[in-house]
């Protein structure tokens, strides 16, 4: 390759960094675990899409992963909203208002809106992400946010400055636009000493990150202080489970 | 107006026959319960047996009766005379009444009206008499009964001016003295002891005193000679609730492209917007009426949360709203006539906005206003805690309105503390996991579930398929239903369980059974911990 190539690559790398570069005043969502921040480049990018993924049995923790998000991100003066579809209601619940209150997010600063078609509710993602007076957008959608729905749903986030969550109800590899990928389980808690349940954990995977390496974490959330607290952290490519879970137990 | 010939004209516009009369039973033998001007001159007339008129005329074309399909093209038509004016009452079977004060000059006065919409009837086939008044009941006799208005004949053209009446204010007793009774809206049995005692015109009873005429005939006979003469006040129902204002555009050519269309619409509402801008009102239900040509008309509506008066809002709205029900407004040939009305408004104050930050709940209420045109306003939900124990019932979903929601809760929506977390939640918090799910199921499902001692808590569960060991649990929490919620006079108890398997699902599972004790408990699955 001439130096010219080479030249003019990098000037379009530059442009393509610029134009997909995140507003500079935007501050991350910080997880407050030294190792996440570290790997999010400072913590999780409002203004951007970010996808949530998990197994049918996980969507449970799924939805509580992306309600800790939100209630991170949360801010006085602005609102969340969660887009459901009908079906996703149908098949996992509809949210539930006190369990919301007592997980972090105030109800009084929550907005639903259910759907019939999971077109609609990238339509209504969109629409709400462009919206400045939202501080999240939580869409549940299935496959149908391809590459160019996730694209578009990605410029509209750093268009309104919300923190966009795309829920899939489903795991897949398929080409996505987003910021970072999560594949989040619920982790088994660590008991009080009264042998009773433990605080909120969840088991993370981060499959994709624009900024940084990837990796698996389990974390507790603390819905009181509204923080996380590393439970295990792998450094390299975790297995499944196993150790981590008789490393608990124990 | 009257539409003279309604059932039949429903069926010949299909079927042009000679001789058309519409069959209905009439005490279990079928009878003629309407008749075209063709099988009038046959000699026919309504009333008459069937088979009677069979014998007569044994080619006669018979069609059933059918009292909807009529009523739907009564409607129909109301609907398109809703280009004349808003209020449209109906007056079944066969009838309309219009309340054209005010709108007539539009039209060229109240004549010219009257001709314009019986000429575009006759286009489509209808045959109508119209009569214009100042009484309800003085047009509805003109138009039916008054011999100035001989009945058309097909082909032989009476010109149409002869069966538009124009009733001159204040004339209304000459012209109603010279009908007969009948045009007074009477029941027959009334109009039948009149005759017996030699009463057969209006003007016969006009000058007798009213009080042996009400004693004799009854209450109902006086107030309808009252209404035909003005003394007494009679409002049309309208078909359609009157709009709070109302602006319109008609157009020459007609306009079919969707573009033309939403800039028709922001161009009446920057004119709406003037009018309840004045009024120091906002618009809470707006509605577009698209006048097809062909006589549909199409009318979309759209909800707002917050009463609005902004036309490029407005414009936007019936964009998200064509562009979901796109399919089913089909313009044809076009719309000769668009009108915007908001029929429901609210008193809004201009409120006064920061220059420095951005109008977060501005663009919150228009957010919502987007999402309740596209999905439905009651789509868009917040949650309001209930004063119940009972779980499914403790939270309620309130349309996403801000108002809506401080009405509903009493509370100011963008406050500090949360009215759901400071009630019985906040109690609740001192445990180490919420005691409540994110998301609770529609309706429970029921799950095999075994425990080790009869009241004690679960040791594993299956959950659609799955089987899941029980690690950890807390509970039992124990719910009774509230006993009026159950109409067999048991009440439901339910012992809730807080339950995290092996893997780390956590799930809310409920032991349900009722206080007569004998019936065996069943294990549901009612919710999910994150």
């Amino acid at each position: 390759m001439l130096p010219a190539d080479m030249e003019q690559l990098s000037r379009l790398r530059r442009a393509i960094a610029k134009s997909e570069a995140l507003p500079e005043e935007v501050r991350p969502l910080a997880f407050g675990v030294a190792e996440i921040d570290a790997a999010l480049g400072g913590g999780l990018s409002r203004a951007a899409l970010h996808e949530l993924s998990a197994t049918a049995l996980q969507l449970g923790a799924a939805a509580g992963f992306a309600l800790t998000l939100a209630a991170l991100a949360s801010e006085q003066a602005k609102q969340t909203l969660w887009i459901a579809t009908d079906f996703g209601t149908l098949e996992t619940g509809a949210l539930y208002g006190p369990g919301l209150d007592q997980i972090g997010l105030p109800t009084e600063r929550l907005l639903v809106v259910r759907v019939a078609r999971p077109v609609d509710a990238l339509f209504a993602a969109e629409e709400a992400l462009k919206c400045r007076a939202l501080s999240a957008v939580v869409a549940e959608v299935n496959g149908e946010a391809d590459l160019t729905a996730t694209r578009r749903l990605g410029l509209a986030a750093r268009e309104g400055g919300a923190l966009g969550l795309l829920l899939r109800h489903k795991v897949s590899d398929a080409p996505s636009a987003a910021f970072t990928r999560w594949q989040v389980a619920a982790a088994p808690s660590v008991p009080d000493g009264f042998g009773g349940l433990g605080p909120t954990a969840f088991h993370l995977s981060l499959t994709r990150n624009r900024r940084g390496p990837c990796g698996d974490w389990t974390l507790t959330w603390n819905h009181h202080e509204r923080t996380f607290s590393a439970l295990s952290v792998s450094v390299a490519a975790a297995p499944a489970d196993g150790p981590d879970r008789e490393a608990l137990s124990a | 107006m009257w539409l003279r010939r309604l059932p039949t004209d429903r069926i010949a516009k299909r079927y042009p026959p000679d001789a058309l009369v519409i069959a209905a039973p009439v005490k279990g033998a079928l009878g003629l319960s309407a008749v075209n001007d063709a099988a009038v001159a046959l000699g026919l007339r309504v009333g008459m047996p069937l088979a009677d008129a069979r014998a007569m005329h044994p080619k006669l074309a018979v069609a059933d009766a059918d009292e909807r399909a009529d009523f739907a093209l009564l409607e129909a038509i109301a609907e398109w005379c809703d280009r004349y004016t808003p209020l449209v009452g109906l007056d079944p079977p066969d009838g309309l009444t219009l309340d054209i004060s005010g709108c007539a000059h539009l039209f060229g006065g109240e004549a010219a009206l009257a001709h314009d919409l019986m000429r575009r009837l006759e286009r489509q086939g209808l045959q109508a008499r119209v009569a214009v008044a100042d009484t309800v009941g003085g047009a509805w006799g003109v138009a039916r009964f008054s011999p100035a208005l001989p009945p058309p004949e097909r082909g032989r053209s009476a010109s149409e001016t002869s069966r538009v009446g124009v009733i001159p204010s204040g004339d209304e007793r000459n012209v109603l003295a010279t009908l007969p009774l009948a045009a007074l809206r009477l029941p027959a049995e009334t109009i039948e002891a009149l005759s017996q005692v030699g009463l057969k015109r209006i003007g016969d009873v006009l000058d007798r005193p009213r009080a042996p005429l009400a004693a004799r005939f009854g209450a109902e006979f006086v107030r309808r000679l009252d209404q035909a003469l003005g003394r007494e006040d009679e409002p049309i129902t309208p078909r359609l609730p009157i709009p709070a204002a109302i602006t319109e555009q008609r157009f020459a050519e007609p306009i079919a492209l969707e573009r033309d269309v939403l800039g028709t619409i922001e161009k009446l509402a920057a004119k709406l917007c003037a009018l309840l801008e004045r009024r120091g009102e906002g618009a809470r239900l707006l509605q577009a009426a698209l006048f097809r040509t062909d006589g549909k008309v199409f009318r979309i509506e759209v909800g707002l949360s917050e009463p609005l008066r902004e036309a490029a809002r407005i414009r936007h709205l019936f964009a998200d709203r064509l562009g979901v029900i796109g399919d089913e407004v089909d313009p044809g040939f076009g719309y000769d006539m668009l009108r915007l009305a908001a029929l429901v408004t609210e008193r809004s104050e201009p409120a006064q906005t920061g220059l420095a930050q951005p109008d977060h709940a501005a663009e919150l209420a228009h957010l919502i206003d987007r999402l309740g045109a596209r999905f439905g306003l009651r789509r868009v939900t917040r949650f309001v805690a209930q004063d119940t124990h009972i779980p499914e019932f403790a939270v309620m979903a309130v349309g996403g309105t801000v108002s809506a929601h401080a009405r509903a809760s009493g509370h100011p929506v963008l406050g500090s503390g949360s009215p759901l977390s400071r009630g019985r939640a906040a109690v609740e918090q001192d445990s180490l996991i919420p005691t409540r799910p994110i998301r609770l199921l529609a309706r429970p499902e029921p799950v095999e579930a075994i425990a080790e001692v009869p009241d004690g808590p679960p040791v594993r569960f299956r959950w659609r398929h799955v089987l899941h060991e029980v690690a950890h649990v807390e509970g039992p929490e124990r719910i009774a239903m509230e006993w009026w919620r159950d109409e067999a006079g048991y009440t439901l108890m339910r012992d809730y369980f807080r339950v995290e398997s092996r893997e780390g699902l956590r799930v809310w599972l409920f032991r349900g059974w009722l206080t007569d004790a004998e019936r065996p408990t069943r294990w549901f699955l009612h919710g999910m911990f994150a």
